[in-house]
């Protein structure tokens, strides 16, 4: 298994694959059956609720929210359509509930959630992107190959560029079989739309996902998104109405045999790194949707759960995730909502030098699990201790029931969110662009030991540098290192990263790293290797933690905490 | 059907008839329709049968009549099962389990009894035990419970951890009564360390005894015992006040100062001169502080958590110090602050 497990999908080697039709399709007609289904079910959940006070925190909420939303050109109208809405919310509520009946209030809100996360699907939509892709690729390698003259050389190179290693032939199984959770680690916003072509590429159905509201107000890719399965979610609303609504619309989806994609980290991770905690609300529907599958009798009520791992030598929008990290401005609260990334010059600009520079994406399939983490075989068997089958449903009953328990199913999330996590990080491709990054790293670490975080990024420029020979012996220790994880299966290396000489995988990072910043984050010069950018090397370093390598990491620190000097771990 | 409904009316199995496996499965029965009872030795299963008394562990305690006894596995789970208590000693866990693993459905609620941990790995019991059974919901049971007090009806109280509400909340219903308390706990880490841990206090609370030693000497080793289990526990990822509860400082009291407790008896007789031995093969039952101090020894010095009570037991059980020598080593200690 493991020859095949590193080879790339041969998908990846045709242009031109055929659309493979899913319960997508058919979006259109059940929306409406679907949106007023999720009504009912947020609606029953508050069933002998206090309307009076489930409305009025959400007003207030959705009040702040307002009042400090900036919308632009596009999205002035969804701001004065949410206005009109809790105007009416708030005089209603200053009325007796004999003159306005609460439960019609209450699903007049749901109503308008629902129909504003709910996203559409257009077949001919979705046959136009996947045609439109290769073909802006191939412009752009066109233009800038210099091969340009040499048709021939196209698809090679496309292949060359776009890897797609692990259990591909695993999750087209499954995808029969019950419905996929597609769960990948989140660097960047192009992950949605390259997600998107790599599920087309591997002859998969379409997906359904989530993307924040802040991408919607961008005309062009809220035509595309809106009609490729994508439905929103707006992390600024915060109130439980609406989180309520969307958890539902995510279980409805899926129930409904519908694949999805939910990035489990939340948003783009700001430091760079793996993710290491997973958010739990929207993970949970998954087991909701089976469980209520399994409740009605559903032929395949399946839910599989498979984590996808990207790699990538140059994040776009690195130098404002980092930023953002280290001021931790709130964190996933704090959304940029002109953000840099999505600049046309700038996508362009990315695209040219991606293609340019042979650089190349890699994408891995993780072993997918079921609702509760455990691994699933190739027929969609939970499999238990030493190989045996799990049924499911077993873990569901209670009180010799099979039904919801509401805390033991966030238990069994939890211990699904563990397991992403640590799938996340064995599935990981390491890239010499990393590794480079983080021995530099380290190395100067090493040298300025009693330094924390903030006052080791400002190092001058001397300071931060190394001979280059003095530094080769000691970014080829820390190949040794990764070389054993890789031997415990503890991660993958990439193809580059097994090159024999340490000048040659070492080169290859410093030249792939961070290709289209601005600043070149190292660069190696008259005998010297150098950075002209200390966010950025930290940003790249931090992809590689998590795995126990970096310097100072005491004892019992997890992934995602930060060291005695501040350092992430 | 009520959560207490559906258990009063279960089978619940338990797996071992040593002194604390027969006094749960004693305990289990005033509140479930039928207990069937595992026990190793097929002769000591037919006696217990037909005399209604456990002769080896505990022979003034009459079994209840709604306690079926069994040598063979496959007898045990020819019911529907409700729930399964592991009480097993930790050395043998791995090894029975994988044997009894064909014989789960996945939606038995499991609990377990034994305190101590897997030698090497430093897995606990539950991590062991979803290891190798198909069941996810998975508690431990820990607390001040002396079998025999229990059998004779002496009042008493313990604690059951859980990541599960449905199954602290089973646990309660099927095992408190009048004279049995149950309290629930979300720290499972916490009070599997805390129980296994506080083994090798009670051998030390043993030798104090054993050199008739005063209350002051008790006091310390009880008081400076538990703050260096915990430290320990804390490393491990253990809530720090578990170990002021009963699963810690409660079982401690109980054990380190009581005849009745093996852990407690090995460090009397050690103390007095005999060979260890000696000592385990006549103790009647397994002293699982013995094999708790060598393995926690190495995994303190690994870590780097000092623990110097425990690595005094250690030495003082396998003889390479004598036990005055110990004390005066331990009371030659640097002075420090007390936190």
């Amino acid at each position: 298994m493991s020859a095949q497990r590193d080879k790339s999908h041969p998908a990846v080697q045709f242009r031109q694959v055929p659309i493979v039709r899913g319960p997508l399709d058919q979006f259109e007609i059940m929306r409406p059956e679907v949106l007023s289904s999720v009504v009912q079910k947020t609606y029953g959940g508050y069933q002998n609720g206090n309307y009076d006070l489930i409305l009025g925190q959400a007003l207030y909420q959705e009040r702040f929210r307002l009042k400090r939303f900036r919308p632009n050109v596009f999205s002035k109208v969804r701001k004065k359509k949410d206005e009109a809405l809790w105007r009416e919310v708030q005089g209603a509520l200053l009325r007796p509930s004999t003159e306005v009946a609460r439960p019609e209030l209450l699903q007049k809100v749901l109503g308008h959630y629902a129909e504003e996360i709910g996203g559409h699907f257009d077949p001919a939509v979705y046959r136009f992107a996947v045609n439109l892709v290769p073909l802006g690729l191939s412009w752009m390698l066109n233009a800038a190959s210099v091969r340009r003259f040499l048709p021939w050389g196209l698809t090679q190179s496309l292949e060359s560029r776009m890897r797609i290693y692990g259990e591909v032939g695993h999750l087209k199984k499954l995808a029969q079989k019950g419905t996929i959770l597609l769960v990948p680690t989140h660097q960047s916003n192009l992950d949605s739309v390259l997600i998107g072509y790599l599920i087309y590429l591997m002859q998969l159905p379409p997906f359904a996902y989530g993307a924040g509201l802040n991408l919607f107000s961008n005309p062009v890719l809220s035509f595309f998104m809106g009609n490729l399965g994508a439905y929103t979610v707006d992390r600024q609303k915060s109130n439980e109405v609406y989180k309520n609504v969307l958890k539902n619309y995510s279980a409805e989806i899926l129930q409904r045999g519908v694949h999805s994609i939910f990035f489990p980290g939340g948003g783009r991770a700001r430091s760079g790194a793996i993710e290491s905690k997973v958010k739990l609300g929207l993970l949970g529907t998954a087991l909701d949707a089976q469980l209520d599958n399994l409740l009605a009798g559903a032929p395949k009520p399946n839910v599989y759960i498979v984590p996808m791992t990207i790699s990538f030598h140059c994040v776009l929008e690195a130098a404002s995730l980092i930023e953002d990290y280290l001021a931790e401005a709130g964190k996933h609260r704090y959304i940029i909502m002109d953000d840099e990334s999505w600049q046309p010059t700038k996508v362009a600009r990315f695209f040219w030098k991606f293609f340019s520079s042979q650089s190349a994406i890699t994408a891995r399939i993780g072993r997918p699990l079921d609702v509760f983490g455990n691994f699933v075989d190739e027929e969609g068997r939970s499999l238990g201790p030493n190989g045996t089958v799990i049924d499911p449903k077993l873990w569901l009953t209670t009180g010799g029931q099979l039904r919801r328990e509401p805390q033991r199913d966030r238990e069994y999330t939890k211990e699904l969110g563990k397991k992403i996590v640590e799938r996340f990080h064995r599935e990981n491709t390491i890239l010499t662009s990393q590794l480079a990054a983080f021995a530099f790293f380290e190395t100067l670490r090493k040298k300025y030991s009693d330094l924390d975080v903030y006052r080791f990024l400002r190092l001058s420029l001397p300071q931060r540098s190394l001979h280059y020979d003095e530094f080769l012996p000691k970014a080829e220790e820390y190949r040794r290192k990764v070389r054993e994880l890789e031997e415990q299966r503890k991660v993958y290396l990439s193809e580059e990263l097994k090159a024999v000489s340490t000048d040659e995988w070492l080169k290859d990072g410093v030249r792939q790293l961070g290709l289209l910043h601005d600043n070149t984050v190292m660069r190696i010069q008259d005998g010297v290797i150098f950075t002209e950018d200390m966010n950025l090397l930290y940003y790249y370093r931090n992809r590689l933690s998590g795995y126990g390598m970096s310097l100072l990491a005491e004892g019992q620190i997890g992934p995602g905490k930060d060291d005695s000097k501040g350092f992430l771990v | 059907m009520t959560a207490r409904a559906f258990w009063f009316d279960s089978t619940v199995a338990v797996i071992g008839a040593g002194a604390w496996g027969t006094v749960l499965a004693n305990l289990l029965a005033k509140n479930c329709r039928e207990v069937r009872l595992w026990c190793r030795d097929e002769e000591q299963a037919r006696a217990m049968t037909t005399t209604r008394v456990n002769a080896k562990y505990l022979p003034d305690l009459t079994i209840d009549p709604k306690v079926r006894v069994f040598a063979e596995m496959e007898r045990i789970f020819e019911s529907r099962i409700g729930a399964v208590i592991w009480a097993l000693p930790s050395y043998a866990c791995r090894d029975r389990m994988r044997e009894a693993a064909r014989f789960f459905r996945g939606d038995e609620f499991l609990f377990h009894a034994t305190k101590g941990v897997e030698k090497g790995t430093l897995k606990r019991v539950s991590e062991i035990l979803k290891e190798e059974l198909p069941c996810a919901r998975i508690g431990v049971i820990s607390g001040p419970n002396l079998a025999v007090e229990i059998a004779r009806g002496d009042p008493s109280a313990t604690v059951i951890a859980s990541h599960f509400d449905e199954v602290t909340e089973a646990g309660v219903t099927l095992l408190a009564n009048e004279m049995f308390r149950v309290y629930s706990s979300y720290d499972v880490i916490g009070v599997e360390w805390a129980g296994a841990l506080k083994n090798i206090l009670a051998v030390a609370g043993g030798a104090v005894e054993g050199l008739n030693m005063g209350g002051n000497a008790r006091a310390m080793l009880i008081t400076r015992g538990l703050a260096e289990i915990a430290r320990f526990g804390v490393a491990m990822g253990a809530k720090a006040h578990t170990f002021t509860g009963l699963a810690g400082l409660g079982d401690l009291l109980a054990t380190s100062g009581s005849p009745l407790s093996r852990n407690f008896r090995t460090g009397f007789r050690r103390a007095q001169g005999e060979k260890l031995e000696e000592i385990l093969a006549n103790l009647g039952g397994v002293a699982e502080g013995v094999r708790m101090a060598a393995i926690v020894r190495a995994a303190a010095q690994e870590r780097k958590i000092s623990m110097p009570l425990s690595e005094g037991v250690q030495r003082f059980l396998e003889g390479s110090v004598d036990v005055h020598e110990g004390i005066r080593v331990l009371m030659a200690r640097p002075m420090g602050r007390e936190y």
